[in-house]
C-alpha cells in the first residue's frame, strides 16, 4: 500500500496538471482580500515549504536520520494567519504550525527557516533554537517562545504574557515585548478539551471582564481530530460562538485569503479593544497524526480521501489560478523547485553534529546570567519614602518578629527598590493572604502590582510565566502546597524547560511562594498541610527554599530575588506555615523564634546552598530543615540539658539544589546522624540526603532518619500524629547515641 | 547530473591591474553586448568601458573612478554571466556585494540588462560626483580564518567612541566575510585609522575613490536616485535573489515597487550584510558550488570566511577551505582562470 504522503503529493501534481482542483469555498477574488497578487504567492510558497519539509521528515525518519514527524500537512493555511499579525506579536504556537514560522520568518530579513527546521528534525546541536534537545517551533528574533504545546500547556502563560503587555504600559521596566503587541496562541481543537487550556481561556474572558487589558488572540486549528479520537461535529463552534467574554471569528482555514482577512479582522478587534478573542480555524489534518500513526485502523478510506481532496496546498493554487496569478504548471514549478532545494539542504542537515554528552544536553537547563542591559533598574528609595511607605510597621521595626512579619516587610522593601516585581496570587490583595504574609502591600503598591487573581493556580504559574518572560520579576504565591498539584506542569512542563528548550535565549525567571508543610493545630487537614515536596526536588534547574525563620526567609528572599533578576533562576520559596507566627522556641513567651529584621542595606546575607550550624557538639548531628530544623533544636535543648548529648544542628535552609557537600563537612566529624524529615518517609528529602550522605563520607558515621508516615495529614486534635515531634526526633536520637546502637536505621519512627 | 550553482556578483574594487584587458581576454564574443554599454557610455560623453578595458596601463584615478569603475564590472560580470555553461550548472539563485546587488538584479532578469546599465551607470556617477566619504577595511579573523569574537565585538564597539568624537560620523558600511568594512567622514576614518592597529602591512586599508557606500551618509544619493528613476523598471525576477540584508527575493513574489525601494533606500544607506547573504543563499538553496562572477580575485576570501563561520560543509578553517578547493572546488571564481575553465 502506497504511503498517504505519497498519494497526498501526487494528487497535488495530478490534480494541478489535470486541472482538477477542487471548489474553493469563502473568500475567492483577491481583490476583496486586502493581500497583493505577489502576497499570494509568497504564502503560498510558505506552505510549500511547511509540506516539502514534512514530506522530509518522514524521508529523514526513513533514513534514521530525522527524529520528528508530527506534521503541519493540512494546516498550511496558518501562512495566511501568520501574515496577518506583527512579527512584534508574541506567538506561541501549536505543534503543526510550520507554515506560522516560515511565513513570520519572511517579516524578518536574514531568516533560515528551511535549515532551522531541518536541523530541527535531526536533532542538531546547530538548532538555532533548542540546540538538538527538542523539535520545537522557536526563535528569539521572530517573538516565536518554544515549546512543545503538546497538552496545550502553552496557554495560561500566553495569557500571563497578554496581561503582561498591558501591564508594561502602565509599569517602567524594561519589556521584552512590544507594548502594542497582541499575544498569539493557537492550538488544536482536541488540545482545547484540555482543562489547562479551558483554565486559560477562562482567566483570559475573567480578566476582560474585570476590566483587564488582556490582549490575546486564541486560534484554535480546527481539523476534526485528535489522534484517533474525533471532534464532535460543530463542537468548537457550538462551544465558542456565543461567548459573551470572548470574540468569536471563524475562517476557512484551506482559504488563504479567507484566513488572512479574518484573521486581520480579528487581529484588528483585539488590538483596538485589548479584549480576547477566539479565531477558529477550520483545516484538515492530511497522514495520520504523526509517522507512525496508521489512519486506516480508525477512519474510512472515504474520509481519509475526502480529506486529501481538501488539501489547502490545492485551494491555493486554485486561488492563484483563478485570480490569474500563476498558471498551474508555475505553481507546480514552485512546488518541485521548492522540494529540490529541501532535499538539497536535507543533505546537509544530517551531517551537523549532534549532542552526545550528558553535559551537553544539560549545559541549558540553568540560564545563563542576565546581560545587565536587560537587568531592571533597582533603586533604593529615601529613609523618608520608605518610613511613609511602612507607615506605622515603622516604628516597630526595631523589635524581633516572626516570620510572617519580616517576610512582609522584605517583599515591602523589595517592591519599594524595584518597580518591576509583581505580586499576584489568591486573596494576596486587600485581604493580605490567608497568613497576612502581604498585607499592606496592595494598599502601598496598587493593585497592578499586587494582583488578586482569580482561583485557578494553572492561570496563577502562566501568569508568572508570562510576566517573566517580558521581563517582570513575578512573585506569585501559591496558597497552600497541596494546591500547587493541579498546576505544577506549569512549572514542569513549561517554566522550567524554556531555557532548556531554547539554548538559554527565553528564561522566565520568578519567584513562587508556597504556603506550605504541616503542623497547624488542629486546622485544614491534608489540604492546607501538605508535607510531600517531591513534586517540585525533581524538576531539573529548579531551585527549592524553605526557611525556618524570619530571619532567614527575609534573607532568602533577597537571595531569591537576586538569584531571579541576575542569574534568571526559578525559585520555589515554600514557607512553613506553622512557623509564620511562631514566636517561642522552649518556652511559652520565650520569644525564641522571633527575629530582628535585617535591614536592606544590612550586609548579611545567605548565599544559595548556604546551610546554618547550630551547636558544634560531635555526638550527633540532626540535619533538618522548616519545621523539623525547628522541632530538632526544641529537642536539642533536652538532649543536651536531660541526656548530656553534644550535639549540632543543621539547618539546609536550601532544598534543591542539595549542597550535600556543605552538610557532609558539617556532619563528617559526628559520630552520629540523624535525619529529621517532616514530609512522608517515600520520596521525601531523607531519602536524598541519606544516600547523599554514604556517597560523602567515608567511613560514614551511624545515620538513621525520622519522617513522616506515608500518609494524609488529618483533621483535628491527631494533626500531627503522623509527624515527627520534638519528643519523637528527642528519643531517635538517644536510640542513636545510646552506646549498643550499632545499626543504620531508617524508616519513620514517630 | 548539472550541478546547483549559486552566482554571487562581485562589487566596486574588482578590477584592478590584473584585470586590465579583461572584457578582450574573456569576451571578445559579446561584442553586441559590450557594445551597447560603449554607446551608452559615449552618448553621454563618458569613456568607453572598450577604452577603459583596453589601455596600455592600468590608471588608479581612471579605473577606480564609480563612474568609470562600476559600469566596466557590470560589462564584465554580466558577461561572465553569459558566459556559464547552463549545460552543466542550473542557477539557484543570485546575490551580490555591495554594488553587486546592481548585477545581481540584472543576472536573474529583475532588470533587464539595460535598465541594470542605466542605474549602474547612473549610481556610479552619483556616487563619483559627490563622493561623500569613504571606506576604510580591517579584519576580524585569525590566521585560520577564524572568526575573533572579541575583536569583532571591539571593532563594532569603535563605532560609538568614534563618533563620540566632534564631527565623526562612522557606521557600518558592509560586513565582508571576515573583514568590517566601516563607512564614514573624513573626519571619523581619520580617527579611526589612528585607532586601528597596523596589521600585515595593508590594515587599516582606506579603499581610493570609495564613497561611504551605504551608511546614512548616502541618503541625499538615494534620494536623487528615488527621483531619476521608479519602479516600473523592476520586472518579475526569473531566479532568487539575495540581498545584503540575507533578505530572498522570489520570482512572481517581488513586489516592483518593495524590491525598488530596497534598492534605492535601504540599500543605499544602510549596510551590506554580504555574510548574511552569503550565509543565507548556501543554507536555504545548498547550492552544489558557488560561482563567483569576474572581475577580480578578491570576494572569494569573504565568500570562504563565510562559509567557515557556520562552518558549511565542514568547511571550517582557511586549510580546510584550500583543501576541499583542491580536492572538489566548491567556490569558482571566473576571475580565476583555472577555476574559470570549469565554469564556462
Amino acid at each position: 500500500m502506497k504511503d498517504r504522503t505519497q498519494i497526498v503529493h501526487e494528487n497535488f501534481i495530478n490534480r494541478l496538471k489535470n486541472n482538477t482542483m477542487p471548489e474553493t469555498s469563502g473568500l475567492v477574488n483577491i481583490a476583496h482580500s486586502g493581500l497583493s497578487a505577489e502576497k499570494l504567492v509568497e504564502l503560498f510558497e510558505s506552505q510549500v515549504l511547511s509540506r516539502q519539509l514534512d514530506i522530509y521528515a518522514r524521508k529523514l525518519q526513513a533514513t534514521g536520520e530525522g527524529f520528528y514527524t508530527i506534521g503541519s500537512s493540512g494546516h498550511e493555511g496558518l501562512a495566511g494567519v501568520a501574515e496577518a499579525l506583527s512579527l512584534n506579536d508574541p506567538a506561541f504556537l501549536h505543534y503543526r504550525d510550520a507554515a506560522f514560522f516560515i511565513q513570520r520568518s519572511k517579516q524578518l530579513s536574514g531568516q533560515t527557516p528551511l535549515w532551522d527546521m531541518l536541523q530541527s528534525f535531526c536533532a542538531s546541536a546547530k538548532d538555532p533554537i533548542s540546540g538538538g534537545r527538542h523539535k520545537v517551533l522557536g526563535s528569539l528574533a521572530l517573538n516565536i517562545p518554544p515549546q512543545t504545546s503538546t497538552i496545550a500547556s502553552h496557554l495560561p502563560k500566553a495569557v500571563g504574557t497578554a496581561f503582561s503587555i498591558g501591564l508594561s504600559r502602565k509599569i517602567a521596566h524594561k519589556a521584552n515585548f512590544d507594548r502594542k503587541a497582541i499575544a498569539v496562541c493557537s492550538f488544536g481543537d482536541a488540545s482545547l478539551n484540555h482543562s489547562t487550556a479551558q483554565g486559560a481561556i477562562n482567566s483570559a474572558a475573567w480578566a476582560g471582564y474585570r476590566g483587564a487589558a488582556m490582549p490575546i488572540l486564541f486560534i484554535c486549528e480546527d481539523n476534526g481530530i485528535g489522534i484517533s479520537t474525533p471532534t464532535p461535529h460543530e463542537w468548537v463552534k457550538s462551544n465558542y460562538q456565543n461567548n459573551p467574554h470572548i470574540k468569536y471569528f471563524t475562517c476557512n482555514g484551506l482559504n488563504l485569503l479567507d484566513s488572512f482577512k479574518i484573521t486581520h479582522e480579528a487581529q484588528n478587534y483585539v488590538r483596538r479593544e485589548q479584549k480576547p478573542a477566539f479565531l477558529h480555524f477550520t483545516c484538515v489534518r492530511l497522514y495520520g497524526h504523526a509517522g507512525a500513526d496508521a489512519q486506516q485502523a480508525y477512519m474510512s478510506q472515504a474520509d481519509i480521501e475526502a480529506r486529501e481532496a481538501d488539501d489547502p496546498l490545492l485551494h491555493s493554487a486554485n486561488l492563484l489560478v483563478k485570480n490569474n496569478i500563476l498558471s498551474a504548471g508555475q505553481a507546480l514549478d514552485i512546488y518541485g523547485e521548492i522540494g529540490f532545494r529541501v532535499g538539497a539542504s536535507a543533505k546537509q542537515a544530517i551531517k551537523q553534529p549532534k549532542l552526545t554528552t550528558a553535559a551537553e544536553v544539560a549545559a541549558s537547563i540553568i540560564p545563563p546570567h542576565k546581560a545587565l542591559s536587560k537587568q531592571n533598574t533597582i533603586s533604593a528609595p529615601s529613609a523618608q519614602k520608605r518610613e511613609s511607605s511602612f507607615g506605622s510597621d515603622f516604628k516597630t521595626m526595631a523589635q524581633p518578629q516572626h516570620m510572617a512579619r519580616l517576610i512582609n516587610w522584605a517583599l515591602h522593601d523589595l517592591m519599594l527598590e524595584q518597580d518591576h516585581i509583581i505580586l499576584a496570587g489568591e486573596d494576596i490583595g486587600p485581604k493580605g493572604g490567608v497568613y497576612n504574609v502581604t498585607a499592606k502591600l496592595h494598599k502601598n503598591f496598587g493593585g497592578n502590582r499586587v494582583i488578586n487573581t482569580l482561583l485557578d493556580e494553572q492561570s496563577i504559574l502562566g501568569l508568572g510565566i508570562g510576566l517573566a518572560q517580558n521581563n517582570f520579576l513575578p512573585i506569585v504565591e501559591i496558597q497552600f502546597l497541596a494546591y500547587l498539584h493541579n498546576a505544577e506542569d506549569q512549572l514542569r512542563g513549561e517554566a522550567a524547560t524554556l531555557s532548556y528548550f531554547s539554548k538559554g535565549q527565553y528564561t522566565n525567571p520568578m519567584i513562587i511562594r508556597i504556603a506550605s508543610l504541616p503542623y497547624q493545630r488542629g486546622f485544614g487537614g491534608h489540604f492546607h498541610n501538605d508535607n510531600a515536596i517531591a513534586v517540585l526536588r525533581d524538576i531539573p534547574g529548579l531551585i527549592i527554599a524553605c526557611p525556618s525563620n524570619g530571619r532567614d526567609a527575609v534573607l532568602m528572599m533577597r537571595e531569591a530575588v537576586r538569584l531571579a533578576n541576575e542569574e534568571q533562576r526559578i525559585i520555589a520559596f515554600l514557607e512553613p506555615i506553622a512557623l509564620y507566627m511562631a514566636r517561642d522556641l522552649h518556652n511559652e513567651k520565650d520569644n525564641g523564634w522571633t527575629f530582628d529584621y535585617p535591614e536592606p542595606d544590612s550586609k548579611d546575607t545567605i548565599g544559595l546552598g548556604e546551610i546554618h550550624q547550630h551547636g558544634t557538639g560531635t555526638d550527633l548531628c540532626i540535619i533538618s530543615y522548616g519545621n523539623g530544623y525547628y522541632l530538632s533544636r526544641k529537642a536539642a535543648k533536652t538532649l543536651e540539658e536531660q541526656h548530656g548529648v553534644k550535639l549540632r544542628v543543621i539547618d539546609l535552609r536550601w532544598l534543591s539544589p542539595l549542597n550535600i557537600q556543605a552538610a557532609a563537612k558539617a556532619a563528617q566529624d559526628c559520630q552520629s546522624i540523624l535525619i529529621v524529615d517532616e514530609c512522608r518517609e517515600t520520596a521525601s528529602l531523607s531519602e536524598e540526603i541519606m544516600t547523599k550522605l554514604y556517597e560523602a563520607i567515608s567511613p560514614a558515621p551511624i545515620m538513621k532518619r525520622i519522617t513522616a508516615t506515608d500518609c494524609f495529614i488529618p483533621l483535628g486534635r491527631a494533626y500531627a500524629s503522623t509527624l515527627p515531634s520534638a519528643d519523637s526526633i528527642t528519643q531517635a536520637a538517644l536510640e542513636l547515641t545510646s552506646t549498643d546502637t550499632s545499626t543504620t536505621q531508617s524508616g519513620q519512627t514517630s | 547530473m548539472k550541478k546547483r550553482a549559486l552566482v554571487i556578483a562581485p562589487g566596486r574594487g574588482t578590477y584592478n591591474k590584473p584585470e586590465l584587458g579583461y572584457l578582450g581576454r574573456h569576451h571578445s564574443d559579446k561584442n553586441e553586448l559590450i557594445g551597447e554599454i560603449d554607446s551608452f557610455r559615449a552618448a553621454l560623453g563618458q569613456t568607453t568601458i572598450s577604452e577603459l578595458d583596453n589601455r596600455p596601463a592600468y590608471s588608479l584615478k581612471e579605473h577606480t573612478r564609480g563612474d568609470n569603475a562600476s559600469p566596466l564590472i557590470y560589462g564584465c560580470a554580466y558577461a561572465d554571466f553569459l558566459s556559464i555553461n547552463r549545460g552543466k550548472y542550473d542557477i539557484v539563485g543570485v546575490t551580490g556585494n555591495s554594488m553587486g546587488w546592481y548585477i545581481a538584479l540584472a543576472c536573474a532578469g529583475a532588470l533587464s540588462f539595460t535598465s541594470a546599465l542605466t542605474l549602474i551607470n547612473t549610481m556610479g556617477g552619483l556616487m563619483q560626483d559627490s563622493l561623500i566619504g569613504g571606506q576604510l577595511i580591517y579584519p576580524f579573523i585569525d590566521e585560520n580564518w577564524q572568526v575573533k569574537h572579541d575583536q569583532k565585538a571591539e571593532l563594532i564597539g569603535l563605532i560609538d567612541e568614534i563618533n563620540a568624537q566632534q564631527g565623526a560620523q562612522l557606521y557600518i558600511s558592509i560586513m565582508l566575510g571576515g573583514m568590517l568594512v566601516y563607512g564614514g567622514n573624513q573626519n571619523a576614518l581619520s580617527a579611526l585609522k589612528e585607532k586601528l592597529p597596523p596589521l600585515d602591512d595593508r590594515f587599516p586599508l582606506i579603499l581610493p575613490n570609495h564613497a561611504a557606500f551605504h551608511t546614512p551618509l548616502q541618503k541625499p544619493i538615494a534620494e536623487q536616485a528615488q527621483n531619476i528613476f521608479n519602479a516600473t523598471m523592476f520586472q518579475n525576477p526569473q531566479t532568487s535573489l539575495i540581498d545584503g540584508r540575507g533578505h530572498i527575493w522570489r520570482p512572481h513574489a517581488c513586489p516592483a515597487q518593495d524590491i525598488f525601494d530596497y534598492t534605492l533606500g535601504h540599500q543605499v544607506y544602510e549596510h551590506y550584510d554580504f555574510t548574511s547573504a552569503v550565509q543565507v543563499s548556501v543554507k536555504e538553496f545548498a547550492p552544489d558550488c558557488l560561482i563567483i562572477l569576474g572581475p577580480g580575485t578578491t570576494l572569494g576570501g569573504a565568500v570562504a570566511q563565510s562559509l567557515i563561520e557556520i562552518n558549511w560543509q565542514d568547511i571550517g578553517s582557511k586549510a580546510e577551505f584550500s583543501a576541499r578547493q583542491k580536492a572538489d572546488p566548491y567556490i569558482l571564481a571566473m576571475g580565476i582562470d583555472e577555476q574559470r575553465s570549469h565554469v564556462i
